[in-house]
């Protein structure tokens, strides 16, 4: 009786020796709630199945790759201004002459509201530590979103884009706010001031 | 010499069982006293050391089941003191030692009634300490004014989630791999995990428990031997002691086919709020390293969020939510202050901070949300353990009052001569 008593202990204890799993077999699944509908934003996206999804940084909502050798960028994103000094930013970086005014540019509609169209093609200086690019393209599209912009820009060798042109804009278009997470105030009181993103839409 | 009658020998005492040694041992009033001073020192340095550590690695080096042992130390890592024992066990001991003395061994009847009481209910508060230490679930809900929220997070336990997207963008079910094997890792080990859903395999690597994303650029450039996915790179920072839920843990996956080959090469933080993803078989998936999603058995809608920092501090004076609870169809409204929780079924709900409404912000609750067994029972063993005293207390003071009443003289009858 002893024996076997010190031999459970001992097998006990040698089985908490053992080192970290390093495989495992993942059955377990989660319900879905209001944080799968969290979108950046509150803009839910159907990208093409050929983007890949990246990291969003700081200025980077949204951030995708696609095309070959993961060379297109396609970048999201909400920052302060005017629709003519961004154009002219993003036009700049191709050395491209400023314009006058914005009624040069394109026009789109995006969720429902008017959004500029800004195209460059040569000599791509992106900054932000990046390097100079040759013979790159870009596809952008400003739309004014209360006092601040949204800004969705495609960028990369220019027969890239051009082969995503099209998705680029059926992206575009695939833009949907998400409220969910708002709710409507009991009868007789005042709606809570939105002050997140989706309102401005 | 006399012939005297010797004197009768004393009788041996009954030699006791190794069982009842063992049991007289355990039961012993100088384990109770060893045991209570190990938790006086216990909470001491405890005190002490969380100055530096945070009150959550302090928490959790003191009192977990996995501590067995706690060297006292200051924040510049001197030991102050010798090691001692963890109190979660050091507590067990003390149970054990409650049990066989002060209930198996004690004197029982009336008279003893409401000791006896007293002491079960403390054993009943020792326990419930412990079914909290192993089973309490916790985690944090923070929802911004005018909004709702069907789920918190356990800000200490970060997993990776692996979802399907639909043809509409939305996201599916996900697959779970839990935080302790990701944790189990070290920075060189591997960890690939299979799913009953998806037919591709997660091989997990260099995890790294406390780490920043970096975007890679011609300013800074990864550190030699950090390996670069899609121009980001992690690096190890320094932990951030008083403040555990800002650590956040990175590691790298491949995502791999049945053959083994390589699909995707993924960076993954913690501190990146939405998925990255990639493409399998004509189905796009998402991949997020997050705070472990809770789901709740109720929404929160949070009408208002109000309060008042001390003067000059971020430390909250008071604060109050006006929320309502939905359940189906059961709305139930409350307003939550401190000290005031709400309860849904085994679930309370504390405020436990709130933002005010800076500029162009919109104000927001954290409700820390817990679901505790064991979560009345203290309250239960203390209405026990004073009814106990009570009754204890009361029976002495009726025997003093029946002692101290003059007896009276037994009267003797002298008879005639």
């Amino acid at each position: 009786m002893r024996n076997l008593l010190l031999l459970a202990t001992s097998a006990t204890i040698l089985a908490g020796c053992g080192g970290p799993e390093k495989s495992i077999h993942v059955t377990e699944t989660r319900e879905l709630t209001l944080h799968d509908r969290h979108y950046p934003g509150n803009l839910k996206d159907e990208p093409p199945l050929g983007w890949r999804r990246l990291p969003g940084t700081q200025f980077r909502l949204i951030n995708y790759v696609a095309g070959e050798n993961d060379s297109v960028e396609i970048v999201m994103g909400e920052s302060q201004g005017d629709v003519l000094g961004n154009a002219n930013r993003w036009l700049g970086q191709f050395g491209l002459t400023p314009l006058q005014t914005q009624d040069y540019l394109g026009k789109t509609d995006m969720l429902g509201k008017v959004a500029y169209i800004v195209e460059g093609a040569g000599t791509y200086t992106p900054g932000m530590g990046k390097g100079i690019q040759e013979n790159f393209s870009l596809i952008g599209i400003i739309r004014p979103a209360g006092a601040n912009i949204i800004t969705l820009k495609m960028t990369g060798p220019t027969a890239e884009v051009e082969k995503c042109r099209d998705e680029f804009f059926t992206y575009m278009r695939s833009f949907t706010p998400i409220e969910d997470h708002f709710i409507t105030p009991p009868t007789g009181e005042e709606a809570p001031e939105k002050k997140t993103e989706s309102s401005k839409y | 010499m006399s012939d005297s009658p010797s004197k009768p020998k004393p009788k041996p005492k009954p030699k006791r069982s190794i069982g009842a040694r063992i049991f007289r041992i355990l039961s012993g009033f100088e384990i109770a006293v060893i045991c209570l001073s190990l938790l006086f020192l216990l909470t001491f340095f405890g005190t002490i050391e969380q100055k530096w550590f945070g009150l959550w690695a302090t928490i959790h080096k003191y009192f977990d089941i996995e501590s067995l042992y706690v060297i006292p130390t200051l924040g510049d890592g001197k030991y102050i003191f010798f090691p001692l024992p963890g109190a979660y066990w050091v507590i067990v001991v003390l149970g054990i030692n409650m049990l066989c003395g002060a209930i198996i061994r004690a004197r029982k009847g009336w008279k003893k009634a409401g000791v006896l009481l007293s002491h079960c209910s403390i054993l009943f508060m020792l326990i419930a300490g412990a079914v909290s230490s192993v089973s309490k679930e916790e985690g944090h809900m923070r929802v911004l004014q005018g909004e709702r929220s069907d789920y918190a997070q356990k800000l200490f336990k970060h997993d990776i989630e692996i979802f399907p997207y639909g043809e509409k963008g939305e996201r599916k079910n996900p697959a779970i791999v839990r935080s302790e094997f990701i944790k189990a890792l070290g920075s060189k080990d591997k960890l690939e995990a299979t799913f009953e859903k998806f037919d591709f395999t997660l091989e997990i690597d260099h995890y790294l428990p406390v780490s920043a994303l970096s975007l890679e650029s011609t300013t800074e450039k990864a550190p030699e031997g950090v390996e670069v996915v899609d121009g980001f790179f992690l690096v190890e920072i320094e932990k951030n002691i008083q403040q555990e839920e800002a650590n956040m843990p990175g590691c790298y996956a491949s995502v791999k086919d049945k053959e083994g080959n390589t699909i995707q090469r993924l960076v993954l933080w913690a501190g990146n709020p939405y998925p990255v993803s990639f493409s399998h078989e004509g189905v796009r998936y998402g991949v997020t390293y997050l705070m472990e999603v809770w789901p709740m058995p109720f929404m929160v809608d949070l009408h208002k969020t109000l309060g008042e920092y001390h003067p000059g501090t971020q430390i909250p004076r008071w604060f109050q939510s006006n929320i309502t609870k939905i359940d189906g169809t059961q709305r139930e409204d409350y307003e939550i202050i401190m000290n005031e929780p709400a309860r849904h079924d085994g679930y309370t709900l504390y405020q436990a901070g709130y933002s005010p409404a800076a500029e162009g912000e919109t104000p927001s609750s954290t409700f820390a949300i817990v679901n505790n067994p064991s979560d009345k029972w203290p309250e239960y063993a203390l209405y026990a353990s004073t009814i106990g005293l009570l009754f204890h207390f009361l029976m002495m003071l009726a025997r003093f009052a029946g002692g101290s009443r003059p007896k009276k003289k037994p009267t003797t009858k002298l008879s005639a001569s």
